[in-house]
């Protein structure tokens, strides 16, 4: 975490209790303006994937190549904080650096409330979309397609697609807007794919155990291979009315190789009534 | 002579953009074909137009349907059938646009008896579900199916090495350009398994793991869940239409396979935006360059009126 400098803290950003346009302006300097120094600090992860093969990694226009079928083998869906094992989860060792998530006080008797409930309460028990970032380490494959300028990912589960926009875009002007997978804007720094997400709703979890946020959220991904079959994945979360500082999280995603490998649909929020149709001969 | 009827060939595509400008410069938007109730008929044939990197013809963007909604698959422009509020179509059947079905002649879907009777059934109760069965799936936020999603909303379709991606309002298709064999007949999808490949101007679909459950509209008709349904997208060379034309088969179900054509239009940047064909924004970048955004597509978590109530909806 000691790497991560939050905007305001590099001078780019005016005070905390300014109104939301003026922090969406931030947003798109920290995009659209070269890259932030203690973002660029390589990590230990990052010197994982500097000692690969990193000449082997498959391209499209000189960058980076995602395309392919992804999963996580972690335990982040379940829980992402340290757990023993539930009636519900494997144990677990935790994918969030420092391994304790920093709520603020009343956020944390939510997150409390809500893991009391989970077996109903999780929007993935609906469901319904994960949500950003939580695609990216649900328990389900998904598919990135890959274009110049943008990069569409299809997850197994849910319904919701997410577009990556690749093309310098800067996210929408005006209020905030209020999307179930926010709005993605991605830049290519080296070989990593930095994608700044904001505009959340504030209806999905991060993970079964109820941890949760608000419209606030703001979410920093950083894409970048280890070698052409395995991906690292982090996630700065940060979102002020929900935590005390930004906090990032680690998962590794492994390419699936079995042969023919193919998503299958999965919109199981029509299970409670897909049995009314077609009409059956009687 | 060849070079003359080049330069004549020209000279009328020169003209047909001009006039499709001055329509957009009406602020039709291009709307006027949007309810159109004739099309032309495209040939299936070779492709002159772009391609993508890897060699596919590239028809990238946003398309829809030139004709109308789901009300009524025979009968398009027809309105609700027994409509509560006793509205009737204006025009005669002649004047609106022809049945889905363009084959058998008749423009009616070949049904069994039971199967027929099904469906009367399903259009007398549409208007008083008194059972679950009786309400339009999509109104449940289920997706549109292989057929339906043709004519619900506009649509994205996206090109890849090795894929062509089509984003609908309600559910997706990733049509794989692939002869590997479809996935075991028990799994049965509301989009099916795709498999496609390019002939010329035309993208070849087999779609094999339907599960049937999405019929094709407020009407009522649809297939059974061991339908083999083979699409035939045959794009214009202007790149501005295509024809959709898929042959249904099951026997469970038809008396005999038949076809269904629905022609679709390109939306672009110099259209206006609307709520249902196209919904779409300029992304927020510099320069000259008009670039459309499609917004995500959530409708089961935001639907207050049907099946899942989230507890509050999103702004846009």
């Amino acid at each position: 975490m000691s790497e991560y400098k939050h905007p305001r803290e590099l001078g780019q950003t005016p005070a905390q209790d300014e109104p939301a346009p003026s922090r969406r302006r931030a947003l798109r300097s920290l995009l659209g303006i070269a890259s932030i120094p203690a973002l660029s600090a390589a990590g230990p992860a990052q010197a994982v994937a500097a000692t690969a093969s990193a000449g082997k990694i498959p391209r499209l226009n000189g960058k980076p190549d995602f395309s392919g079928i992804w999963q996580t083998l972690s335990e982040a869906d379940y829980d992402l904080e340290p757990h023993g094992n539930r009636s519900d989860a494997p144990p677990g060792p935790g994918v969030v650096e420092g391994n304790v998530i920093p709520y603020l006080p009343d956020a944390l008797e939510k997150r409390k409330r809500n893991f009391a409930q989970r077996d109903t309460l999780d929007p993935t028990i609906k469901g319904w979309t994960p949500g950003v970032p939580r695609l990216a380490y649900y328990p389900a494959p998904f598919q990135i397609f890959q274009r110049k300028e943008d990069i569409t990912i299809v997850p197994q589960f849910g319904h919701a697609v997410r577009t990556i926009w690749t093309n310098n875009s800067r996210h929408p002007d005006g209020d905030p807007k209020e999307y179930w997978l926010g709005d993605s804007r991605g830049k290519w720094e080296g070989d990593t794919l930095l994608v700044d997400v904001v505009d959340f709703n504030d209806e999905t979890w991060l993970d079964r155990a109820g941890n949760h946020h608000s419209t606030a959220l703001h979410v920093i991904e950083r894409w970048k291979f280890i070698d052409p079959n395995t991906i690292d994945y982090s996630a700065t979360i940060e979102d002020p009315k929900v935590f005390s500082r930004p906090w990032t999280i680690n998962v590794i995603l492994y390419r699936r190789r079995e042969k023919n490998f193919q998503l299958i649909e999965d919109y199981r929020f029509t299970i409670p009534y897909d049995e009314h149709y077609p009409p059956k001969k009687s | 002579m060849k070079t003359n009827f080049r330069k004549q060939a020209i000279c009328i595509a020169l003209l047909a953009i001009v006039a499709q400008g001055a329509l957009a410069q009406q602020g039709q938007g291009g709307s006027s074909i949007t309810r159109e109730n004739s099309f032309p008929a495209i040939a299936s044939g070779k492709w002159t137009g772009p391609r993508t990197l890897d060699g596919q013809p590239d028809v990238q963007g946003h398309w829809s349907n030139t004709i109308a909604n789901h009300n009524n698959f025979t009968d398009p422009q027809g309105g609700i059938i027994n409509d509560p509020s006793g509205r009737k179509p204006k025009t005669q059947r002649s004047e609106r646009a022809p049945s889905r079905v363009s084959d058998p002649p008749d423009g009616q879907v070949p049904f069994q008896p039971w199967a027929a009777e099904k469906v009367k059934e399903f259009q007398t109760y549409f208007n008083n579900p008194i059972k679950p069965e009786y309400i339009e799936p999509l109104a449940r936020c289920a997706p549109g199916g292989v057929i339906k999603s043709f004519y619900w909303h506009g649509y994205e379709i996206r090109q890849f090495p090795g894929y062509v991606v089509i984003l609908f309002n309600s559910g997706t298709r990733i049509i794989p350009l692939t002869d590997k064999p479809h996935l075991p007949d028990n799994i049965k999808l509301w989009m099916g398994d795709s498999r496609g490949r390019w002939e010329g101007n035309t993208l070849v679909v087999d779609v094999r793991n339907n599960n049937g459950k999405a019929l094709f509209g407020r009407s009522g008709e649809f297939h059974g869940p061991n339908a083999h349904i083979v699409e035939r997208f045959i794009f214009d060379n202007s790149n501005k239409r295509f024809n959709y034309v898929a042959t249904i088969t099951d026997p469970e179900t038809y008396t005999r396979p038949f076809t269904v054509t629905i022609p679709a239009r390109r939306w672009t940047a110099d259209d206006k935006t609307n709520g249902w064909h196209f919904e779409t924004r300029l992304a927020n970048i510099g320069g000259k360059d008009k670039v459309l955004e499609r917004d995500e597509r959530i409708c089961t978590e935001n639907n207050g009126g049907f099946g899942f109530v989230a507890t509050s909806s999103g702004r846009r």
